[in-house]
Formats: C-alpha cells, structure tokens, sequence
C-alpha cells in the first residue's frame, strides 16, 4: 500500500503536479487507512462519491496546494447530499440541500471531501462519547478517549486516515482534542470564518477552524477558509492575509504572558513541569515571558455553562420533528409529537443542557443567570485587553491532564465541563488560540501547548507555534 | 446527595418540550441539580462591571437588498420531511372542529 499520505501537503502537491500520482491514489488510500482503522470510529459517514469526485480531477492541474488532497469535516458542518447527522439519532437520516460556507470554498481548492467526522451529539461533551455512533478511540491509547467534540476530526489526522480536518469550538472543541491526540488545532477569532451551514449550537462562541499535523498546513488552510459572508452576519470583513508569512521566523522580542491560574494546582504536576521547560526553551531563545494576574479566568466554565446551555436551547428549538429529522410515531397532537420526537431523539447530555438552558432563560431567570454571565463575559474579555496590551500573546497548557481513560466523565454532567477550563475563557473573548503539541508524558500520552492571541492576530500565533514545533 | 424534586425535573423538561421516561425522571433530577449547582455560583461573582456582552465582535448589523433571491423549491423543502403528501408536509391534526 502506498504511503503518500505521509507526506507533507506540499510534497504531494509536488507529486500531483508532476502527474506522478492522482487525486484517485490519496482517496484510494485514505479508504483503506479508514477501512483499516474502523476500530477508532473517526468517522460517521463516508462519501460514496468521493472516488468519482477524484477522478473528475485526474485531468485537471493542480492549481493550490490543497487540490485533490482529501479532508474529513466534523458532521455539524453541512454538506450538500451527504449525511450530516450532529452524531444525533434526531438527525441520523438527514441530507442537507446546501453546502456550509466552508464546504464550498474546501471544493473551491478542488479538496475531496472523504467523510463527515464523528463528534459528540451537537457539540455538546468534551470527550467524543456523547456520540449516537459511539465514541472514537484516541490512536496513542484505544483505552482513551480523543477528546471533544471534535473527536473524529482529531482522530482522523492523528491516526493518519487523512491529513487534514474542519472541527468547530465552542469551548474548546477543536483545541482540546488536538491536545489530547498530538495534533495542531486553531480556532480561529470569532468571525474571522463563515458559520453558514455550522449547525448552531452556542451562536455567540462556535467558530469553525483547521485541525492539521503540522503548524503550516493549519495556517495554509486557515487561509482558505477566512472571509466576510453575506449569509453570515457575524463574520467580519478583513483585508486578505497569508497566516503563514511569519512561519520560520525567530522569536526575539516576543514579549509573551502566563497567567498564574494556568499553572495553578488545577494542572497536573507532568503537564506543568513540561510547560515550564517550554517557558525556559523560549525564554532562552530571547522571548521575554512574564507570570501575570488575570482576574475571572477561575469564572469562565460557569460563564460557558449559562451562556452555551441557554443559547443551545434556543438553538435546538427547531428540531422538532417536522420539516426534517426524526419524528416519533405513535403520537396524538402537535405537543406530544414535540415532547416525544425531542424525548427520543436527543441524547442525555443534550437533553439535561436543553433543560438547564430552557430554565436559564424562563422569566426573569434570565436576568438572573444570563444578563449577569454577559456582564462577566464582558469583565473577562477586558482583562484580556488588559493583559494584551504589554504582550503579544498568552500561553499555558492546553488542558489540564491528558486524555483520560474512556468512560470516566460519560454521565458526570460537572466534569464533562472541567476538561475544558483552559479553554473556555477564550470563546468567552472570541480571541484566536490554538494547541500545539509540545511532547508526551511518562505513559506516551500527548501533552499540548495552548497560544492564545490578539483579535484577529492568528499569524503571531502561528509564527510561535511554528517556532515550538521546529525545536522541540 | 441532593435531588431536585421529581415536579422541578418536569417543569424544565416542559419548558425544553421533552417527554422523559420514568427511569429519566428519577436520573435526572440528581443530575440536573449538579448543573442548577454550579450556574448558581453565577450569583457569587463580585465587582462586575454592568456593561453586557452579547457578542465578542462589534458589527454593523447589515442587511441585504430587499429583492427576490433564490428560492428553495418545493422537493427540497420538502425532501427531509418525516411524513408528506405530494409537495406537503403532514402534521398531527392541529384544530379541532
């Protein structure tokens, strides 16, 4: 069996430019990787046109380095006349009629979409087992969760089915599991991509970024998936930019933060002891890094428990059984065809976050608990542009241990939130951050680095990213 | 451990349209209590500023030209629907006579 997805983006950009292989060769190997490698459930769907898709492009030259290169999208993303299911029974029977902004432009650089990614049910859960198909397997450790939601994206490029994969974060999503499987995962500033055709979960923090082997081929394909959209209100208008102009780049002068609470005793002892060594690496190599104060960071899960709960609610009102999905037979009236469509198509985790969210937002619980999250969202995001102001950029650990074993956090509605503490407070500030894999601990478990920078400053970001990963 | 009561766990599930099973009922109201738990601790932050959030990017909200556009056509409307009739989607009888 070939091997060419071994290779880097651009050497089998090569390969294709001199007709050596064909877009045909990378699918027909991606299917047998992901044939090979069932056991990990990466995958919800697979494209049963895709091998046609490739070879539609054998005639065509190459004209961007991502042509003919095949991708996995997490399945909350739509993608015309290809099942997306949210990894939700509600939905497990559901084509969509129109391709997500993203998708369109993945197919505008003649990407070969080879399947939709498994996840936890609409994004809700931190470690992938939410899912309606079960949950993937994390490749360092088929004992270990990948982490979530973004979980099938992660292990589709960690364990090497395919090179690259969309994700989205709304509190961690794509840069936790990139932590706990050794990959490179961003989440891009809110509004910097367009969510059309995201399936909305938190409208106020998902954001669809790039999940990728290498810090490059992140910020190459970051480049191809940024831009204002009429359909999408929230996406902002900027003058177009190459995310990776300052990969190669030294970090003299870098003036970088490490807020206390990162390092604090919520973080294992080998994870923290590994960062510090990457503190000393980049101090040594002229970065300047400063341990500072950041008030409310301890605030940010309760924040995104209220905030993401009562706008998940609010969201997921439109399932209810009629113009798509699942809809329970057996039922008497409108009303019961709601409950009962609802009550069976929803998962657990879904349902006690619907209710919470419903609660959240019933009279004047509203001001209560909602008003009052957005006024700390609000304190928190201005203690960033405080620390912001004396640095380039704010680091700490991604997560807070690696990836626990499976089975431990399904049902434990507390903990499903935890894994995400260091996470969270970025989607609260709708900044860029991203993880980086800085190495293993003593049981070969990845341990990654989280770089958060300035609104809309991505290739900073990068720019250290690339540095970590050239040295360590 | 504490529990909501089994009328609490029926009032949110109301208010979130879901129909639970009596073996959910009684997991949920330990579960759902451990969540009004932790937003409560909302009520405990001090020294907040009253300015609200809503959204982490100031925008001009923009709206589009009002003039026809593309229009979805009646099988694609229709084309997830659960139960139809030819260009309808069928519902439970809504109004009684």
């Amino acid at each position: 069996m070939s091997k060419y997805l071994d290779l880097s983006i651009k050497e089998i950009h090569e390969l294709l430019v001199k007709k050596e292989i064909t877009p045909l060769d990378l699918v027909e190997e991606a299917l047998k990787r992901i044939e090979d490698n069932k056991d990990l459930n990466a995958f919800i769907t697979i494209n049963d046109k895709v091998r046609e898709e490739a070879k539609d492009l054998g005639e065509v030259d190459p004209d961007n380095i991502f042509f003919g290169i095949p991708i996995a999208v997490k399945d909350n993303i739509v993608t015309k006349d290809l099942r997306t299911t949210c990894a939700s029974h509600i939905l497990d029977n559901f084509i969509p009629i129109y391709d997500a902004t993203v998708v369109k432009k993945l197919k505008e650089a003649k990407m070969l979409i080879i399947g939709k990614a498994n996840m936890d049910e609409f994004a809700m859960g931190s470690t992938s087992e939410t899912s309606y198909f079960g949950a993937p397997l994390n490749p360092h450790d088929k004992k270990c969760v990948s982490g979530g939601s973004s979980g099938g994206s992660a292990v589709s490029v960690a364990g090497g089915l395919v090179p690259l994969a969309l994700g989205s974060d709304t509190g961690g999503s794509i840069r936790q599991p990139a932590s706990y499987t050794g990959i490179v995962g961003m989440k891009p500033t809110y509004g910097r991509v367009s969510r059309y055709g995201l399936v909305a979960f938190a409208s106020s923090l998902d954001q669809i970024g790039p999940m990728t082997r290498t810090v490059y081929e992140n910020a190459a394909l970051l480049n191809i998936l940024v831009g204002e959209d009429e359909m999408d209100l929230t996406s902002v208008k900027k003058e177009k930019e190459d995310f990776t102009r300052f990969i190669g780049e030294d970090i003299k002068g870098m003036k970088i933060a490490l807020p206390k609470y990162f390092i604090s005793d919520i973080v294992d002892e080998e994870i923290s002891n590994k960062v510090k060594e990457v503190i000393s690496f980049l101090q040594e190599n002229g970065a300047v890094v400063d341990v500072v104060d950041m008030r409310y960071l301890d605030t940010a899960v309760n924040l995104y428990q209220i905030i993401a709960m009562a706008e998940a609610s609010s969201n997921l009102a439109r399932f209810d059984g009629i113009r798509y999905g699942f809809r329970a037979s057996d039922v008497d009236d409108v009303d019961s065809m709601y409950t009962k469509t609802r009550g069976e198509g929803f998962g657990d985790e879904v349902k006690r976050r619907i209710m919470v969210g419903s609660y959240i937002l019933s009279g004047e619980n509203a001001k209560v608990y909602y008003d009052k999250a957005l006024m700390v969202r609000d304190d928190i995001t201005k203690e960033f542009n405080r620390i912001f102001k004396n640095y380039d950029l704010i680091i700490g650990p991604t997560t807070t241990r690696v990836a626990p074993m499976l089975g431990i956090t399904k049902d434990d509605p507390h903990k499903a939130f935890m894994d995400d503490v260091l996470v969270i407070p970025v989607n609260m500030a709708g900044l860029p951050g991203l993880s980086v894999p800085v190495g293993i601990n003593s049981e070969g478990m990845p341990i990654g680095l989280h770089i958060i920078g300035k609104s809309f400053d991505e290739a900073t970001i990068y720019r250290l990213a690339s540095f970590i990963e050239e040295v360590l | 451990m504490d529990k909501l009561s089994r009328e609490e766990v029926l009032h949110v599930a109301h208010l979130a349209r879901i129909s639970l099973t009596e073996e959910e009922i009684e997991k949920f109201r330990g579960e759902l209590k451990v969540l009004m738990d932790d937003i409560d601790k909302i009520k405990n932050v001090k020294d907040v500023d009253d300015e609200i959030m809503y959204t982490p990017i100031d925008f001009n909200a923009r709206l589009r030209d009002d003039v026809v556009g593309a229009m979805l056509s009646a099988k694609d409307a229709t084309l997830n629907a659960p139960a139809k009739n030819g260009s309808f989607i069928e519902v439970p009888v809504m109004i009684n006579e």
